[in-house]
């Protein structure tokens, strides 16, 4: 029984893979697109060097960069300063981004016992954006149950204190930056690979052919019928 | 137990170092002064209230001098930055910030500083002037000063995004009147927006679809000399952004469409790109932040005062939509006045987007809106519920006519925000005109004593919208319901009413009397009581008349009073007549020549009803009226162009024909 798929050889597709041309430079440029925004700073510059592919100003990505680890590593007060010394608009006109901020020094005051502290911050700092703005009160609350349980592992809010709690804050942050920077939040090379997938999706109701089933190694695997 | 330390020093310890001597602890506490405001509008405000803005704008121009005097630049550089920045933060969102920068005279230093040599403090003085170009207190930019027009031109032909950003943010906050947006197109303004529009980045994109609908607005000249064939298809590149990824690129690129729309009629007309706008601002209120937010006044801007896009609209389920946003709650208000006002655009002209409306039961939702904490928000429930009542079909079922609805409604005539007043006295107009026998709920709930309580406010617009409620009122009401008004309101305050300083209550005070006295011939005695004061506060503000409206209303009134008795009709002759002896011709004569054919018409009608010769007195009364030259000035209007005019003046006709032949039997 015939099938209705097309069948391509593995010999015709490699032929027809070869008359595509790609240019270097659109390559290195996805690269580069790539090391920067995800903050490789090191290997940005050595590969600016090798490949003469330029980039945003290495001072903007290395700035980033110390803003994330500083959310990352709970000194959230300093990451605020660093935003500030970089962009005073990211913090003025983000309030959803500076409460959250402001919530995770409220979780590291808890989390290392500073409970009067914590309760004054909360007084001081927080109260006023609750007032500022309704929609974080409920959130706020969630913070302050915080100081109730005396087994915070176990409780509902729990969550907060979890490093996933810093690391959701750090990209939040990051992505603020970058768009500050008017440099796009997202890297190109996901989306490359998420069209290929799509396209061989839609290949694979009408033709078998040689297909990328690991992106990793993007290696050619025989058409099976 | 000593609280945990943080060594944090208080705002006015802070203020204090900010005056020290030495250059350390001053940018110190210049810094942590700036990082305290920055998001935080309760800090904002009470630094402001201790002096910090003086303070901080006398650090910038001192380093200024220091730039001069090339003083130890690291330092003053970085004395510069922190200061302008602080300042723009002051000025960021918060008005009394702005105005505190500007009377503290940091303004013309921030300018100065533009021209810097260092790159980081030309971004943060560029921040901070955009910070106050963003509000309505910045200073107003004269674009018709050549120097000025260069200076702009070159912000926006700079390379550095902040200050071309600078550059748009004046354009759109300063360029109001139409000479004012032909001097930027002539500059060639427009032709550099649109460069930023195709290769600049992100905010340069936004910055420069705001600043082209200012431009825009209003004035089709500028837009189809933009538009037109020498400049390429500029407009496609507009058109291409309301598709773009960024929400707000997309909400402000529909904006500027709509802006050209609205403006020109020859451009963006199809039913294409009306289906496409109307798809993609529905799409944005999905957007959680400030763009879903600003999405519905969009919509309303589309679609206000155009049936055929509420009609499009309505097919796109716009209705659906905004209900199943309300529906979700804790709606930030801004959001929620928006959505409120897009449903009454929707529903302002359209029984059939009416009849939508309340399918879906949005009617409870929007009477819940009436109790809303936020004034906007409750103004705008009363606006939407006046667009619903106009639908004639369920006011004649007494579909409003309800506790739900009333209840509040009434309750906001005594709201502390005069604009939540008059629109909630402009919906009440709409639902007492109601054709079944439930407007005595009204009274119940004590809405009527409230009406009358409002005809005395200071305010003129809630007296002139109490009255047209009270009028809308009594609109063929029963005889008790009536006699009720008329009591509650007496025949002193109705008369002062008439004689009201403003020109939209004499209307209204008039209306009322005519809605009053039309129907039952006993409450034609309400003109009468206290001495005939009604009627002759009716009679002299007739003399005095400053529009034709109030002639239309207050000769109505005498119309009906003259459908009474013979009493009755006396009296009105009385009144027409006591200005004949004068030299001023009688207002009369001056009404039967308005150009105003509604005034024309009701003149005629009184004269008609003056005259009927069914009554024993009309033949001396139309005797007085020919002697008086009131007969040959009707004569005249044989070719009125108004229909209802020449039809009554045949009645006339008719009338004197019957007593010429009366005359000769007799």
């Amino acid at each position: 029984m015939a099938s209705s798929k097309k069948l391509i050889s593995r010999e015709e597709w490699e032929k027809r893979l070869n008359n595509v041309k790609i240019r270097k430079e659109d390559m290195n440029k996805l690269v580069m697109n790539f090391l920067v925004t995800e903050g490789y700073v090191e290997a940005a510059e050595k590969f600016r060097m090798e490949s003469g592919t330029h980039h945003i100003d290495l001072a903007t990505i290395t700035d980033r960069m110390a803003v994330k680890k500083a959310v990352q590593c709970g000194n959230v007060e300093d990451a605020i300063e660093k935003i500030n010394d970089l962009n005073p608009e990211i913090l003025d006109t983000n309030p959803q981004l500076f409460f959250q901020l402001q919530q995770q020094r409220l979780i590291e005051l808890i989390r290392n016992g500073k409970v009067e502290e914590a309760l004054e911050f909360a007084q001081e700092e927080l109260a006023p954006r609750g007032e500022e703005n309704q929609s974080f009160l409920e959130e706020l609350e969630r913070t302050i149950s915080l100081l109730v349980f005396e087994d915070t592992s176990n409780c509902p809010v729990g969550e907060l204190l979890d490093i996933s709690q810093r690391l959701k804050t750090a990209t939040e942050v990051n992505a603020a930056v970058l768009t500050s920077q008017s440099h796009e939040k997202d890297p190109k090379l996901p989306s490359l690979l998420k069209m290929l997938i799509w396209a061989q999706n839609q290949l694979d109701k009408k033709a078998a052919y040689p297909c990328i089933n690991d992106l990793s190694n993007a290696r050619l695997e025989d058409p099976t019928f | 137990m000593p609280s945990a330390t943080v060594n944090k020093p208080r705002p006015s310890e802070l203020l204090s170092r900010l005056t020290s001597a030495e250059p350390e602890v001053k940018v110190r506490a210049l810094r942590e002064v700036k990082n305290q405001i920055i998001g935080n509008r309760t800090k904002k405000l009470s630094f402001l209230k201790l002096g910090a803005v003086p303070a901080v704008a006398g650090i910038l121009a001192d380093s200024i001098d220091d730039v001069t005097e090339n003083n130890n630049c690291n330092n003053t550089n970085n004395f510069l930055v922190q200061s302008a920045a602080a300042l723009g933060s002051f000025a960021c969102g918060f008005d009394a910030g702005v105005q505190a920068v500007l009377d503290a005279g940091a303004f013309p230093n921030l300018l100065r500083l533009l021209a810097n040599p260092n790159e980081k403090v030309v971004d943060a003085v560029a921040r901070a002037l955009r910070m106050i170009y963003q509000s309505k207190l910045a200073p107003k930019y004269d674009f018709l000063q050549q120097k000025n027009m260069e200076f702009l031109i070159s912000l926006l032909n700079s390379e550095k995004e902040t200050v071309s950003g600078l550059g748009a943010s004046i354009i759109t906050r300063s360029c109001e009147t139409n000479l004012e947006q032909k001097a930027l197109f002539d500059a060639g303004i427009l032709r550099k927006l649109n460069s930023l529009l195709e290769g600049g980045s992100l905010s340069q994109r936004d910055a420069s679809l705001e600043s082209l609908a200012t431009v825009f607005r209003n004035n089709p000249e500028v837009i189809s000399k933009f538009a037109g064939p020498e400049i390429g298809r500029p407009l496609s590149s507009i058109i291409d952004l309301a598709k773009d990824r960024y929400p707000r690129t997309r909400l402000l690129a529909c904006m500027c469409l709509i802006v050209i729309r609205n403006a020109s009629p020859h451009f963006l007309q199809d039913i294409g790109i009306k289906t496409k706008l109307i798809h993609i601002l529905l799409e944005l209120l999905d957007d959680p932040g400030q763009v879903g937010d600003e999405a519905p006044f969009a919509f309303s801007s589309l679609i206000a005062q155009k049936e055929d896009l509420q009609k499009l609209a309505l097919e796109a389920n716009a209705i659906d939509k905004f209900h199943h946003h309300i529906k979700k709650g804790s709606l930030h208000p801004r959001r929620y006045e928006g959505i409120l006002l897009a449903l009454a655009d929707m529903c302002s002209k359209l029984e059939s987007c009416r009849s939508k409306f309340l399918s879906l039961q949005v009617l409870n939702l929007v009477a819940d809106a009436l109790t809303d904490y936020n004034a906007g928000v409750r103004a705008a429930a009363c606006i939407c519920l006046k667009s619903v009542t106009r639908s004639i079909k369920n006011l004649s079922a007494g579909y409003f006519m309800n506790e739900t609805i009333v209840i509040p409604l009434v309750q906001l005539f005594l709201d502390p925000s005069t604009s939540v007043q008059v629109a909630a006295l402009g919906a009440t107009s709409n639902i007492v005109v109601d054709f079944t026998t439930r407007k005595s709920i009204f009274v119940q709930c004590g809405g009527m004593k409230q009406l009358v309580q409002l005809a005395k406010s200071m305010e003129s617009s809630v007296r002139s919208n109490a009255l047209w409620a009270l009028k809308n009122f009594v609109f063929q009401a029963d005889n008790r319901l009536k006699e009720g008004v008329f009591s509650e309101l007496t025949a002193s305050l109705l008369s002062s009413l008439i004689r009201d300083p403003e020109p939209s209550v004499q209307e209204q005070a008039l209306a009322l009397v005519r809605n009053l006295v039309d129907g039952c011939i006993n409450l034609i005695e309400f003109v009468f009581a206290e001495d005939g004061l009604i009627l002759g506060a009716i009679g002299r503000q007739l003399q005095c008349a400053s529009k034709a409206e109030i002639g239309i209303q207050g000769m109505y009134a005498l119309c009906n009073v003259a459908s009474g008795n013979e009493f009755h009709r006396e009296a009105v002759m009385q009144l027409l007549f006591t200005q004949m002896g004068d030299k001023n011709q009688s207002f009369v004569v001056k009404f039967l020549q308005s150009n105003d054919s509604q005034l024309r018409t009701a003149t005629v009608w009184t004269i008609v009803n003056l005259t009927c010769p069914s009554s024993p007195g009309a033949p001396c009364r139309l005797e007085k009226l020919r002697n008086a030259g009131i007969v040959s000035q009707i004569k005249n209007m044989v070719n009125d162009p108004c229909v209802d005019v020449k039809v009554t003046i045949f009645f006339i006709f008719r009338i004197c024909f019957l007593f010429a032949s009366l005359f000769w039997l007799t």
